[in-house]
């Protein structure tokens, strides 16, 4: 093939106007990676390119929303959210009613998409925030339990098992600025609509609640007490076994006893 | 716009946009979507119809700018003939719906108004005002590039719509675009 065949192929295949048997064969020079054919096609297609650039004209803006406003419906795994552009119809008027309509719906999808972003991200942001306020509730529990481990001036009281349940018996860790925890085991499985209820009682004092708490199969449980207002020193813990939710002073038999 | 330069930040914009960068695909439309639609209104004479067209072809250019190949030319080069290709498209749909449903008008009669308000394309016989770098080829090298680059037709049609062999319509076809090159500048940019 001479030069000007060349040049006639790219300048046909430039104008986009090559027939199928000559389009093959251009179109087979450029797969081969042909560096003359590429070379006369570039000159010819920034030619061509530079025509175009005569005729220059921007387009509304809207044009560009609408796309934007695909991408985002379609982003957003909803491709179809957005209809495309609707064929013209044969009347303008119906051709700006198509186009408006089309216009109302990308602004209804795309108001859509972002409530439904904006809902499942408030969702998770709640989601994150109970998670996080869970968390917190519990290292704080934690660096609690390590102060009052920490202190040399925690109390450790031993709680012994009374008439009901002999067997039963417990521990209480007590610092009068940190609070305290208190675990038992072998206590009886409480009968419905009761709970076992843990006493502080300093000096002749009366005594004071420290928290209502339930038992497993095994008769184990276990309360974290907070700083009791008014309480320091403890000379005596007691479990009482009371109705569920607790009372102001004791009212049941008592299951466990220790002192200080 | 057509600088070594900005040509390759326009591969890399393409690049960018094969990886689903929207903020690319803003750039290049910022940059590229006067180019198209100048092409398109030229081919397209209703408004509403171009710019439905230009749409449909910077979604082409978001959905396939992983099919560029820069192989075959830069990525100006691409879009100008997506723009032209997608235009000439809708002229044809265009008419051939007028053809289905406003057929009882015959083609003498059509031909006969002088407005051609049903015909959405311009037809290069027609055509009185020619402006530019065009208007400085000969008649008979003006009607190919009007033919083929903007009516969408191939050479062969063309030889035959002009009654002229095949072989002198390719010839013309490359004079044409070789004086154009030379009226842009020897490097085929006006701008620069």
């Amino acid at each position: 093939m001479n030069r000007e065949e060349l040049s006639e192929l790219a300048a046909g295949y430039a104008l986009g106007s090559l027939d199928g048997a000559d389009r093959e064969r251009f179109d087979a020079l450029l797969r081969a990676g042909d560096a003359e054919a590429r070379s006369v096609l570039r000159e010819f297609q920034q030619t061509v390119v530079a025509l175009a650039g005569e005729l220059q004209e921007a387009p509304p803006a809207a044009v560009k929303a609408a796309l934007m406003d695909r991408l985002a419906a379609e982003r957003s795994a909803r491709p179809r959210a957005v209809a495309p552009a609707p064929p013209a119809a044969r009347r303008r008027p119906s051709v700006w009613t198509v186009l408006t309509a089309a216009a109302m719906a990308a602004g209804i999808a795309a108001i859509a998409v972002g409530l439904a972003v904006s809902t499942g991200y408030e969702r998770r942001v709640r989601e994150l925030d109970r998670q996080a306020g869970a968390l917190r509730q519990e290292l704080s529990r934690q660096q609690a339990t390590m102060a009052i481990l920490r202190d040399p001036s925690t109390q450790i009281v031993a709680l012994a098992g009374q008439a009901p349940s002999p067997e039963a018996r417990a521990r209480v860790l007590w610092h009068a600025a940190n609070g305290g925890i208190f675990v038992s085991a072998s206590l009886p499985a409480l009968p419905p609509g009761k709970a076992y209820q843990l006493w502080a009682i300093a000096g002749k004092n009366a005594p004071v609640s420290a928290g209502v708490f339930t038992v497993d199969a095994r008769g184990t449980g276990s309360l974290q007490v907070p700083p009791l207002p008014g309480v320091s020193r403890v000379d005596v813990f007691a479990v009482t076994l009371e109705p569920a939710g607790g009372v102001p002073a004791p009212t049941g038999p008592m299951y466990l006893v220790g002192k200080s | 716009m057509l600088s070594p330069g900005a040509d390759r930040s326009a591969a890399d914009l393409i690049a960018r946009i094969a990886g689903g960068d929207e903020t690319a695909f803003s750039q290049f439309y910022d940059r590229y979507a006067g180019l198209a639609f100048g092409v398109i209104r030229r081919v397209l004479r209703e408004k509403d119809a171009a710019e439905d067209v230009l749409q449909e072809v910077f979604w082409q250019v978001w959905r396939e700018a992983s099919a560029y190949d820069p192989g075959r030319g830069s990525p100006e080069a691409w879009l100008v003939m997506r723009a032209r290709t997608r235009a000439i498209d809708k002229v044809r749909s265009i008419r051939r719906k007028e053809q289905t449903f406003v057929a009882p008008v015959a083609e003498g009669t059509a031909r006969a108004d002088p407005e051609r308000r049903e015909d959405p394309g311009l037809q290069a016989e027609d055509r009185e005002l020619v402006e530019g770098a065009l208007a400085r080829l000969p008649e008979a090298q003006r009607r190919v590039i009007e033919l083929s680059f903007f009516e969408g037709l191939t050479q062969v049609e063309i030889a035959a719509r002009l009654r002229e062999p095949l072989g002198t319509v390719k010839t013309r076809a490359r004079l044409a675009l070789e004086r154009l090159r030379t009226i842009f500048g020897g490097k085929g940019s006006p701008a620069g």
